[in-house]
């Protein structure tokens, strides 16, 4: 993949649009000015799929958002393609704490189908240094393994530098796993969850889970100390990672993203644009976007959390609005 | 055949041209990685040459002030100092470099800070431990190896070797085991994780009484037979081990998880080499 090389902000701001206001600038003088203003607001979709348990057919729900973001056969096909899903702790028989692992395989599934040339699937925990086990005891490995799919370790990958891009934790580099490198899609697979220090836990968040434990430390207290928030924003600008897809199916509120309730908004939400994403599912869980600190600040240099800005392809966030009890302190 | 011949083969495979070892196949050098290696053959008391071409590069990556960090380009990831430190012990032809590391080890220590009133954390943070990365707060994992490297050493009663356990003792849940390190947060009492109370009880063995580390002992004892992952197995097996504990399905275990190898993906070194080592060690009475 190219880091930095592709820059997919969308804009509305069409060359037969530049042209126009070009040939008409001495017309609308300054009124022109408002009107690139209006013309050039980052645009995003978000695709809302009802799913009212983990036993449908996720494959094909995933498969028809990627259909409906405009994801072709054509844009995936030959791709290696790197499911990076939310695993945190142990929790067998508790659906609210880690991606589930039918979503994965539903991903899996999509991906494979629209031509990818393979799908790893990798993660990085933040509290548990036996990364096989979470992956054992939450069901992926079942599943990965019945799927002949490769899971990497990302805690104890090799590693690779990148310019920190936004720079808001003040460290000049970060550090990520050599496998990211080789993959040319990164697709965050969230969890919907509150969280008691960032608010909200979704696909921006996720992403700490690619952050090598053996050089930020289990948990990634490196970063805490330099501020979650501004760490989120950091990983996002720096990787640019290309999709997200959030397991709220069974989502977790009160003292996320381990010790809280479940609760169940039924719902996947993806899109290309992870603010855009994570935007509408605050949205569908009752929370005002524009209060999460990272997503603030992610809309200034990732993409719009605007809702006006935000095309909601299939479900409307009204018909899946599920009300999340928050994370003490926030 | 021997039951570790097969894995011993996979670690092996990974000793790289320069002598050290790397964690996955074609991989880079890493400390960790090395230093594991040469505690599971030094255990089996197998290929010496080996073992010595990794001390070797050991002392190479070790940087002035003592350090063998992760990699040379991570010197701030100093936690596999402590492995190397074990690795280097009792060997006279590397006592110099094994010296340095116990002083860079007794001279580093994880932020402590005073809580405010309203930390959502429960445990003491004004006990003096080690971090993972510098700068960064003391956790369970590498107190735990910093205690057991200055033991190894020879330092089961200096003051930090004290104070590191104190930590460990205040990180202890209310019901047995430990995590990462925090006991409470916002109130809600964490789970306890079969990994990090292997290490704690690995490392705490002989230092506090018995009745300090029971309830940890029972949980571990609980949680060993349903383990199916090579960390959480070889820490348990070595952690119960450190309190006189044995089990008849610790070789079944560690059997049934090498079987597992490449259902998904390939076991790290330092995985591989704590499982063998945990292996031999309910034959030999070795612990690491």
């Amino acid at each position: 993949m190219t880091y930095q090389a592709s820059d997919r902000k969308r804009f509305v701001f069409t060359r037969r649009e530049f042209l126009w206001c070009l040939s008409g600038g001495i017309f609308l003088g300054l009124g022109g000015h408002q009107l690139i203003r209006y013309t050039t607001r980052q645009q995003a979709d978000v695709f809302i799929a009802k799913a009212a348990d983990y036993r449908i057919d996720l494959g094909r729900i995933i498969s028809q958002g990627l259909h409906e973001l405009g994801i072709s056969p054509q844009e995936i096909r030959g791709k290696r393609i790197l499911l990076k899903p939310n695993l945190v702790e142990v929790s067998s028989g508790h659906a609210h704490i880690n991606t589930h692992p039918l979503v994965i395989r539903g991903a899996i599934e999509a991906f494979l189908r629209l031509g990818a040339a393979a799908v790893f699937v990798g993660e990085g925990p933040a509290h548990v240094t036996d990364t096989f086990m979470v992956v054992e005891e939450t069901g992926l490995g079942d599943v990965l393994f019945e799927d002949k799919i490769r899971f990497v370790d990302l805690n104890y990958d090799d590693l690779f530098d990148l310019t920190n891009q936004t720079g808001f934790n003040t460290l000049s580099r970060l550090t990520f796993p050599a496998t990211l490198k080789k993959v040319d899609w990164i697709v965050s697979v969230a969890k919907m969850k509150t969280h008691h220090w960032a608010g909200v836990t979704l696909s921006m968040k996720n992403l700490f889970g690619v952050m090598p434990g053996s050089v930020y430390g289990w948990p990634k207290n490196v970063l805490h100390y330099r501020g979650i928030s501004q760490s989120i924003v950091d990983i996002n600008t720096t990787l640019r990672p290309h999709f997200a897809i959030v397991d709220g199916i069974t989502g977790m509120q009160g003292d996320g993203p381990i010790m809280g309730d479940p609760i169940h908004p039924g719902v996947l939400v993806m899109g290309r644009s992870l603010p855009a994403v994570d935007a509408t599912c605050c949205r569908i869980m009752g929370v005002d976007p524009h209060k999460i600190d990272y997503l603030r600040v992610a809309a200034k240099h990732l993409g719009t959390i605007v809702e006006s800005d935000i095309h909601q392809r299939g479900e409307m966030i009204n018909g899946v609005y599920t009300p999340f009890t928050l994370a003490p302190k926030t | 055949m021997e039951p570790a011949a097969f894995p011993l083969k996979t670690i092996l495979d990974r000793h790289l041209p320069n002598g050290g070892f790397c964690e996955h196949p074609g991989g880079a050098y890493r400390t960790d990685s090395t230093a594991w290696a040469v505690l599971c053959l030094k255990a089996y008391n197998l290929y010496p040459e080996v073992v010595s071409s990794a001390r070797q590069v050991l002392c190479k990556a070790q940087l002035p002030d003592g350090n063998i960090p992760l990699t040379p380009d991570y010197p701030e990831a100093y936690w596999p100092t402590a492995i190397a430190a074990m690795a280097l012990a009792d060997t006279p032809e590397f006592s110099s470099y094994h010296e340095k590391t116990i002083n860079f080890l007794l001279n580093s220590k994880g932020n402590i800070f005073e809580k405010e009133a309203d930390s959502p954390v429960g445990h003491d943070t004004t006990i003096e431990g080690w971090s993972w990365i510098q700068g960064t707060h003391s956790w369970v994992e590498p107190t735990a190896m910093a205690i057991r490297a200055l033991c190894v050493a020879g330092e089961p009663y200096h003051e930090r070797t004290i104070q590191g356990v104190l930590l460990l003792l205040d990180r202890q849940l209310p019901n047995g085991g430990w995590n990462y390190g925090n006991t409470t947060v916002y109130g809600k009492t964490l789970k306890p994780i079969p990994t990090s109370s292997g290490i704690a009880l690995w490392a705490l063995a002989g230092l506090p009484a018995r009745d300090k580390v029971e309830m940890s002992i029972k949980y571990l004892s609980e949680q060993l037979p349903l383990l199916r992952t090579p960390n959480s197995i070889a820490w348990a097996i070595l952690g119960l081990r450190a309190w006189g504990i044995t089990t008849q399905k610790s070789d079944e275990l560690i059997s049934a998880s090498l079987q597992q190898q490449g259902r998904y993906s390939p076991y790290g070194t330092s995985q591989l080499s704590v499982l063998l080592a945990a292996a031999i060690c309910k034959r030999q009475g070795f612990c690491l």
